[in-house]
Order: C-alpha cells, then sequence, then structure tokens
C-alpha cells in the first residue's frame, strides 16, 4: 500500500469519527434546543394570532408584545425545566462516560442517595426535610427530593443547557451539511453536493474540539461538590436537631408529664381519705412528693442537656470548668478567652468539648486531662489533651452521604457540628498516647 | 431572725417570706434583683439572707455575685444561695472566703420546710449548709494528693453528712450509729485533717472547706 493510500485511508478514518463524534455530541446535548426551538417558534406563532389584524395605539402594542414575549418565554422554560429534569443526568453520565473514553478524563461525581426515613415519637415519618404520616409516602418523598433536590443534578441541567448552545450547534451544523452536500449530490448538483460533504466533513472532524473544555468547566464535580458537602450538613442537622426535639419531647412526656399526672390522681385520692383514713392519705401526700421531687430531676437533666444553666449564666471558660469538675479524671483547664463568644458558637463549643472529654473518660484510661481554651488569629479553640491509651482514629471527613451512618454520635458528630459553623475538628492520637484533640470556630471576640 | 429574701419569681417569693414568717423570723426585706439584693444586704445586714441564683436584669448569676460582693464587704455575712441546680463550681467560689455561713440548696429543697429552716438556722450561726446533690459529686471525685484518702470509709460518710451542715445528733439518726461513736469519728477525722481545738463549729466548717479544696477546680 502506497503512503498516499495510508494517508487516504487516514483521512477517511479520521473524517469517519469525527462524523462519529459529532453525531454522538450532538445526540447528547440536543434534548434542550430540540424543544426549545420549535417550542419558541410555534408558542410565537401563537400568540401572534392573538393580535392579528388588531389595531391599537403603539404604548399599548409594545405592551402586549412585551407580554407576549414573557408567555413565550415561561412556555420555553417550563419545557426546558420538565426535559432538564428527564433528561439531564442521564445524558450528563453519558457524556462522562464519552469524555472518559474519548479524552481520558475523569469526571467522577456523586448523586445523592434518597435520606434515611425516621420514625418520630409522634407517629409520623421525617424525610430529612418534612412530616409524613406514612413511611411509604416518607419513602417515595426521600427519593423525590434525592433526585429533583440533589445539587449535582441541577449542574447537569447547566451543563445542558450551555452543551446545548455550544456543542450542540457546532456538532450539529456539519451533519446537517453533509446531509445537504449528499442531498444536492444526488439530485444531480453534484459537485457543489461534493464540495459541501467535503467541507462537512472536514468540519466534523474539528467539531468535537468543543466539546473537552465545555466538559472541563461544566461536567465535573467542582462546583457540584461545596453545595452537595452543605446540602449534606443540612440535612445532618436537621437529622440531629429532629432527634434532638424527640428525645426532649420524649423527656417531656413519659417523664415529668405523667409524673404530674400520677399526682394529682394521688392528692385526688389523698382528698378524699383525709378524713376517712388521714394516715393513708399523709403516705399518699408524702409519696406525692417524692414524685415531685423526681419529676424536678427530671427537668432540670432534661434542661442541662438542651442548653447547662453555667453556659447561659457564666460562659464557656465557666462552663467548661464546672464540667470539668463533674468528670472522675484530674483536669487542669486553662483559659485564656477575652470576652463572650455567640451563644451558639459557645453552645457548639462547649459540646464538643464535653464530648471529647466523655471519650477519654469512657476510652482512654487517662489520668490527667488537660484543657486549653484560647483564642487567636480569629479563632476560637479548645484542646483537650490526655495522658491515657491514645490510638484514636481521626474522624471521617468525607462528605460521604451522612445520617445513613452514625446519626451524629462520636468523634464524627462532632466534627459535622463543627463544620457547621466553619469549624474543625483536628485529632492527634498515636497508639499508646497522649492524645490531643483540638476543636477550633471562627469567630470574631 | 432578721431575714432578707431576694427571689425574682412572685410565687416563689412570696412563698418563702410565708415560710419564713410562720416559723417565727422576721423578713426584713423581699427584693426581686440583683442590684437590689447587694443593697438591701448591706443596708439591713440582715441574720441572714436567702438568695436565688439567677436574677435580673442579666438573668445570669446576679444573685451569686450580689451575695459574694456582700460578703466582701461584709465577710461571713450568711447566705443562703438558692438555685435550680447546683454547681460545684458556685460552691467552690460561695466557699473559697473561709468564713463559713453559706449554704447552697437546690430550690426544691424548700418543699421539706422542716428542713430548709434547720438550714438556713445553721447558715445564720456560721455554719454550712451544702446541697447533698453537690456532696455527693464531690465526694465521687478522685483526686491525686488528697488529705481524705486517709479517712476510712465510715469518716468520709460522716465527713459528707458535715459537709451538708448537719449536727451531729442527726448524723448519728442517719447513720443509725451513737452519738458518741459519731464525736469519735469527727474527732478523728480532725485528726487525720490536722484541725485542732477551735470552737467546734469553726472546726467543722474547716474541715468541710478541706473537704472542698480538696476537690476544688484547678483554674
Amino acid at each position: 500500500m502506497s503512503n498516499v493510500d495510508m494517508e487516504g485511508t487516514m483521512g477517511l478514518r479520521h473524517a469517519w469519527q469525527g462524523l462519529h463524534r459529532s453525531l454522538v455530541l450532538a445526540g447528547l446535548t440536543a434534548p434542550l434546543p430540540v424543544v426549545a426551538v420549535p417550542v419558541g417558534w410555534f408558542g410565537t406563532l401563537f400568540v401572534a394570532t392573538w393580535t392579528d389584524g388588531r389595531h391599537a395605539p403603539w404604548a399599548v402594542r409594545a405592551l402586549v408584545t412585551i407580554g407576549q414575549v414573557l408567555v413565550v418565554l415561561l412556555w420555553v422554560a417550563s419545557a426546558l425545566w420538565m426535559t432538564h429534569a428527564l433528561t439531564s443526568r442521564p445524558l450528563a453520565e453519558a457524556a462522562r462516560r464519552r469524555a472518559r473514553r474519548w479524552f481520558g478524563l475523569d469526571l467522577t461525581v456523586g448523586y445523592a442517595a434518597p435520606a434515611p426515613v425516621t420514625r418520630m415519637a409522634t407517629g409520623f415519618w421525617w424525610d430529612g426535610r418534612e412530616y409524613h404520616k406514612s413511611e411509604r409516602e416518607a419513602r417515595r418523598r426521600a427519593a423525590m427530593n434525592a433526585r429533583f433536590h440533589d445539587p449535582q443534578v441541577k449542574w447537569d441541567g447547566l451543563w445542558a443547557l450551555v452543551a446545548g448552545v455550544t456543542v450542540f450547534p457546532v456538532t450539529a451544523l456539519p451533519l446537517v451539511a453533509a446531509g445537504v452536500g449528499v442531498w444536492l449530490a444526488g439530485s444531480g448538483r453534484t459537485v457543489i453536493g461534493l464540495l459541501i460533504l467535503i467541507v462537512a466533513l472536514v468540519a466534523g472532524v474539528f467539531a468535537g474540539g468543543v466539546f473537552r473544555p465545555v466538559a472541563v468547566r461544566f461536567l465535573g464535580p467542582a462546583a457540584g461538590a461545596r453545595l452537595r458537602q452543605l446540602e449534606t450538613l443540612q440535612a445532618d442537622l436537621t437529622q440531629t436537631q429532629a432527634a434532638e426535639l424527640e428525645r426532649i419531647e420524649r423527656g417531656l412526656h413519659d417523664g415529668a408529664q405523667a409524673r404530674l399526672v400520677a399526682m394529682g390522681m394521688s392528692m385526688q385520692a389523698a382528698e378524699r381519705m383525709v378524713d376517712a383514713d388521714p394516715e393513708a392519705a399523709k403516705a399518699i401526700l408524702a409519696e406525692a412528693r417524692a414524685s415531685s421531687r423526681v419529676a424536678l430531676e427530671e427537668l432540670r437533666s432534661l434542661v442541662r442537656g438542651i442548653n447547662p444553666p453555667v453556659l447561659v449564666e457564666r460562659g464557656l471558660v465557666d462552663a467548661v470548668r464546672a464540667l470539668a469538675l463533674d468528670v472522675p479524671v484530674q483536669v487542669t483547664v486553662h483559659a485564656a478567652v477575652p470576652s463572650r463568644p455567640e451563644r451558639p458558637v459557645e453552645s457548639a463549643m462547649y459540646f464538643a468539648v464535653a464530648e471529647l472529654l466523655t471519650n477519654v473518660t469512657k476510652h482512654a484510661h487517662a489520668s490527667q486531662v488537660t484543657i486549653d481554651l484560647g483564642y487567636a488569629g480569629r479563632e476560637l479553640t479548645a484542646t483537650v489533651t490526655d495522658n491515657g491509651v491514645g490510638g484514636v482514629p481521626a474522624p471521617a471527613t468525607s462528605s460521604s452521604r451522612v445520617g445513613s451512618s452514625s446519626g451524629g454520635s462520636g468523634l464524627a458528630g462532632i466534627a459535622r457540628r463543627m463544620a457547621a459553623f466553619g469549624g474543625r475538628l483536628e485529632i492527634s492520637s498515636p497508639a499508646g498516647g497522649p492524645t490531643r484533640a483540638t476543636v477550633s470556630v471562627p469567630c470574631v471576640l | 431572725m432578721r431575714v432578707v429574701i431576694a427571689e425574682d419569681l412572685f410565687l416563689l417569693r412570696d412563698g418563702l417570706v410565708r415560710l419564713v414568717q410562720s416559723y417565727g423570723h422576721q423578713v426584713v426585706a423581699a427584693v426581686d434583683s440583683g442590684p437590689a439584693a447587694l443593697e438591701a444586704l448591706l443596708k439591713e445586714r440582715p441574720d441572714v439572707a436567702i438568695v436565688d441564683v439567677r436574677l435580673p436584669p442579666t438573668f445570669s448569676d446576679e444573685g451569686l455575685q450580689a451575695a459574694l460582693a456582700a460578703r466582701r464587704e461584709v465577710p461571713g455575712l450568711p447566705v443562703l444561695i438558692l438555685s435550680q441546680h447546683v454547681e460545684q463550681l458556685y460552691a467552690g467560689e460561695l466557699l473559697a472566703d473561709r468564713d463559713g455561713g453559706v449554704g447552697y440548696l437546690l430550690k426544691d429543697r424548700v418543699l421539706d420546710a422542716d428542713q430548709f429552716i434547720d438550714a438556713l438556722t445553721r447558715v445564720a450561726a456560721g455554719g454550712t449548709a451544702l446541697d447533698p446533690a453537690v456532696v455527693a459529686k464531690l465526694l465521687g471525685r478522685p483526686r491525686r494528693a488528697d488529705p481524705l484518702a486517709t479517712l476510712t470509709e465510715r469518716e468520709r460518710s460522716v465527713l459528707s453528712l458535715m459537709a451538708e451542715g448537719i449536727s451531729n445528733t442527726a448524723i448519728a439518726a442517719r447513720l443509725f450509729l451513737s452519738e458518741g461513736a459519731i464525736s469519735k469519728y469527727t474527732t478523728s477525722i480532725f485528726a487525720k485533717l490536722g484541725l485542732h481545738a477551735d470552737d467546734d463549729t469553726n472546726r467543722r466548717v474547716r474541715a468541710v472547706l478541706t473537704y472542698l479544696s480538696a476537690t476544688a477546680p484547678d483554674a
């Protein structure tokens, strides 16, 4: 085979490959323009019939025209929205596969999984956003939320839109031109037809080139990642908050409330017996009083769990000191915090330290703990150092969909709650100790 | 006794006034805020004051601060602090001046009127009245260099009841021991803690303070 032949074959293969890529790309990016153009076109024609042959002052006509344009835009937008919801994700995924095969681009992205549904103490089902009466409904809504409120899908929609006005026309044009060329050649105008076909084939080789930059910018997870992380955080927080509310509700419902009812009943009994059997009445009243004490204790511990009184009264530093007094380990507190941080920050910090301290007393077998509270460089930090056994694994910081996993306890829970304030948790814990855990939150004091 | 009461909740204040009066004591002032409490304490110099920890205007530890300030002016001014919750931190601060005459009780202790008035009387007499909840926590704290480490189990329980401010007779009744046995225990506690001849009330207060300082927070 001669060199010329070889080059010819190569050229042909290039041309064919170009045409094939253009075909694929045009197909993958077609839905939005293919929907938008006819909807817009026929919509325009249709709204034009509303005013056909009517006469009116120019100002009125201008207003009517603006109205007609808006109506058409609304139609186009809703058509695009529906198309996007149905096609964006599968087409974006297909485009990603092509990008990997053709250019070796790794555009791995993650789509949200349906949030787990949980049954609340009230009997309702929580899908991470709303309450539902039945589990089935909650699951259906969770699946829908995952599908339509996934930031990655919204990002895919942007890809579809951008590709629809860039990749689609560029890749579709050579195909159309090739078709026109073939048709012209077949209908007698051979020279002009072949000429157009050749230009189309050459254009087709280069047309695919527009795909790469657009794909790099819009198909990757870059902008979606932070959004997804925030969304995860939000879901976690609502989940944690819901669980917390549930705990409080249960505490009040099963504890204090029930006790008050029982007390009322006892008193009623005592009231009836007070003449007939004063001794028994006294005994019942004594019991009721004991019950009121227990109710108070329950309320007290509940309040402590929601917002520890010392934290309210004195702020973070003294609250941590009080906390240190309550654990059965020698705890030294050093504090250099110029003033009280904002309440939510303070509270988050406090509960993080409390959790760390609980971990130490539970697992570290430490005899000596130091807590350093400090503020420097617009960052509030708390470091809990113990002389225990160490070997604590660092908390998972990946934005894996949580709620399905641990649900908010332990180190990962602290890390997530700190993340809500833009803060973080760092742990250094070599086997054998010492363990040093630092939580920090940016804030201005 | 001349009593000052500082409590912001009207119902509770009213109840306390009536309770104290029903035991034949005189309420010389009943106020509802921190500044008013401080003023009343310094002006009236009562035999004992009942002060709520959390008071207006800040609804933080206004009452406790007023009590501490008054005691700085008038050392040993007897104050019984009432609170919805008890904290070792606050107990430590109250006892830090080592003058005695302080009490720190949960609000619901007023439900047992006799015991409450008893505690109030002890505080007025320069003794201490700590809530069992505080004492229980203090007792549960293992400490290094603990002067209490040398105490036996029985001595510890006697000391913890002393910290609550209970008299020997009452301790004897609670532990099902004779009063003689209790005074033997107290003597050995005083000896072990290195507290010698002084009048008994003060020695008891100091024993309790030793106990507390052994468990005090490291700042």
